[in-house]
């Protein structure tokens, strides 16, 4: 069971009363966030003041030699590092990833600490992404009253964008929680040390990519970008990436990715998971076609509890590697079957009092879309309204995606898209969370989705699966049983 | 009550008398500020996190707060950040268990950048937070003694 937020939120409160890392244990206790997971022997006392090794140049750096501005970058993310007993710090390869998204007041000394870096020409060590902005004005709230929300809700966007824009983020149609996709193109090798933030992103590429970052808090990974370093400890070292649960999955048919991403979270907390029973679903890559899958279960495990890293036997980098090599002495074992996936999913909470009765819209796409999911979706939402003999779906289905991944679609398939517009079905590159959990927007809607991050987020949300979806979609009910 | 005296790891020292606001759950740095950070307010900082029932409505601003760990999302960091900025920050963090990295690097973010420091103390103990009850006298010393009583 998960204890929910049950906070009135202020009249424009947003979407941070739910937490992405809000662990309950199954005895309905709260269990600690990220925690210490530093892979070397610790001190004799724990409590004494550590100090990690510094090369001369980076001492220099820390004594001011480039300047004020870089050497309290190099002091905030060293005395970081000696907190969780890093050994050293290490340069970061690929690109980083920033989840510095919402421009509300209160990350003005955020962005003011930002904007400092940048007026004295720092940048970050290469072009790098960023989580997609709360709002989209063109797609989605594009009249009077959104836009008074909008921009009364997010004051501080222009110099939020601007900031990134200055220190390296190419512009806004590159902007995703799915920086990893091929259109977006942050996709570092194997190996590689990142220091990402972004709980989806984090999990994924530590995941899916092989990558090398721990979840780090919004804000420092911008530190780290711009100093090009971070800290090594956690979930970077070899030992930090060991699994402490084999999760085995049993089911007698392919499961449901959302589900089972959801019950790993709740039982493993921040914990890596060795998975197996799944490469018969994936086969032995991760591709542009199966991707989805990962990301949909992956998402689920961050956000239900709060997983940085998972193995999937014979298909992720680091299992296809070391194998079950990567289980630690006295793993734990949690067993995954029919019986297990429908207790979890009948547990899901749902809340509905006061609000409105029937569904209003579809959300698909939290993390976002991929091309593939784009083209699946369009496809079944089509055929399904013409099957049907209907002019158009009778509730909206937003796709959310980066632009530049809908521009992928629109070249590739430009009769498609033509047919998915007709049938009330839309892009935007926003942030889907932040859009449902926005007071003002949240009221107005019901909406339904295959997001089980979305779902979690907010309990007023109904998780279905894409046939049940399908008929919501094309009837506006939901069906009886679902 | 008599004095009890626990040790942990100063991240961020500091010498501090007040009183104790003590919950034996997480603390969640993003859910209990949620009216200051969208709703601007600046004139106290009452915790909305419902979740942690002996923070609930407490007033958190100059706050000693003491629990066994932080919780919430990514940004929660820049949360910690954010009040600072409104003046409504706790003056000291307090934790039994090892500080998380979420909550401290936004403490060490506005400590080194604005020169606002909130005192964090660490590892501080499962005694301690059996020990120490809110509105309990407690002492803070540089070397990351508390005194409680």
């Amino acid at each position: 069971m998960t204890i929910k937020q049950k906070t009135k939120l202020p009249a424009n409160g947003g979407w941070l009363g739910m937490s992405d890392m809000d662990a309950m244990g199954p005895d309905g206790k709260p269990q600690p966030g990220f925690d210490h997971r530093s892979s070397k022997p610790q001190q004799a006392d724990p409590k004494a003041i550590y100090q990690m090794p510094l090369t001369k140049e980076e001492q220099a750096i820390m004594d001011g030699k480039k300047g004020p501005e870089l050497a309290k970058v190099m002091k905030i993310v060293v005395a970081h590092g000696n907190a969780f007993g890093a050994e050293k710090l290490v340069d970061l390869g690929g690109a980083p990833h920033s989840s510095l998204f919402t421009g509300q007041d209160y990350l003005l000394p955020a962005i003011d600490m930002l904007q400092e870096c940048a007026d004295a020409g720092l940048k970050a060590y290469a072009p790098y992404t960023v989580n997609p902005r709360c709002y989209d004005v063109y797609n989605v709230e594009n009249n009077v009253t959104d836009m008074r929300i909008i921009y009364e809700g997010y004051k501080v966007q222009r110099d939020l964008d601007w900031v990134h824009a200055q220190l390296g983020a190419p512009d806004l149609n590159y902007r995703s929680c799915a920086c990893y996709l091929d259109e977006v193109g942050n996709k570092p090798p194997p190996g590689t040390y990142v220091a990402w933030a972004e709980s989806s992103a984090v999990n994924y590429g530590n995941s899916a990519l092989g990558l090398r970052t721990n979840r780090n808090a919004s804000g420092m990974e911008m530190l780290c970008a711009i100093l090009g370093k971070a800290p090594l400890f956690g979930l970077m070292t070899d030992e930090g990436r060991m699994s402490s649960w084999l999760v085995e999955i049993k089911t007698s048919e392919e499961p449901d990715w959302g589900v089972i991403g959801t019950a790993i979270g709740l039982k493993v907390i921040d914990a890596n998971p060795y998975i197996t029973g799944l490469d018969k679903y994936l086969g032995t890559e991760v591709t542009n076609d199966n991707m989805h899958l990962l990301k949909k279960m992956g998402s689920a495990t961050a956000a239900a509890g709060a997983v940085g890293l998972y193995h999937v036997e014979n298909v992720t980098p680091d299992a296809k590697q070391k194998g079950r090599k990567l289980l630690m002495k006295d793993y734990q074992t949690y067993v995954i079957d029919d019986a297990e996936q429908a207790r979890v999913l009948g547990n899901f909470p749902t809340e509905s009092k006061g609000r409105i009765e029937k569904p209003t819209i579809c959300i698909i796409g939290c993390p976002h879309n991929t091309y593939h999911e784009l083209v699946t979706w369009g496809k079944n939402v089509t055929e399904a309204v013409e099957k049907r003999g209907l002019k158009t779906a009778a509730i909206p289905t937003l796709l959310l995606c980066p632009n530049v991944v809908r521009d992928h679609l629109v070249e590739e398939e430009p009769v498609l898209v033509g047919a998915m517009k007709r049938a009330g079905m839309k892009f935007t590159n926003m942030c889907s969370l932040s859009y449902v959990g926005m007071k003002g927007f949240s009221e107005r809607m019901y909406a339904v989705t295959n997001s089980p991050k979305t779902r979690n987020y907010y309990p007023f949300v109904r998780y279905f699966t894409d046939d049940v979806l399908l008929d919501i979609i094309c009837t506006g009910e939901i069906p009886k049983g679902a | 009550m008599a004095k009890k005296t626990f040790k942990g790891r100063p991240l961020l020292p500091g010498k501090l008398e007040g009183k104790a606001l003590a919950s034996k759950q997480p603390f969640n740095t993003s859910g209990s500020y949620l009216e200051n950070l969208f709703g601007g307010k600046k004139d106290g900082a009452p915790c909305t996190d419902a979740v942690n029932k002996e923070f609930y409505k407490k007033e958190l601003a100059g706050a000693i707060l003491c629990f066994p760990t932080t919780v919430g999302s990514t940004m929660g960091g820049v949360s910690l950040m954010g009040v600072g900025f409104l003046g409504q920050g706790p003056k000291a963090m307090l934790y039994a268990e090892h500080a998380d990295s979420v909550s401290l690097a936004g403490l060490l973010m506005d400590d080194v950048w604005n020169g606002r420091r909130v005192i964090t103390i660490d590892l501080l103990g499962d005694e301690f937070l059996e020990a120490v009850k809110t509105g309990d006298p407690i002492a803070i010393h540089e070397d990351g003694t508390v005194e409680v009583g």
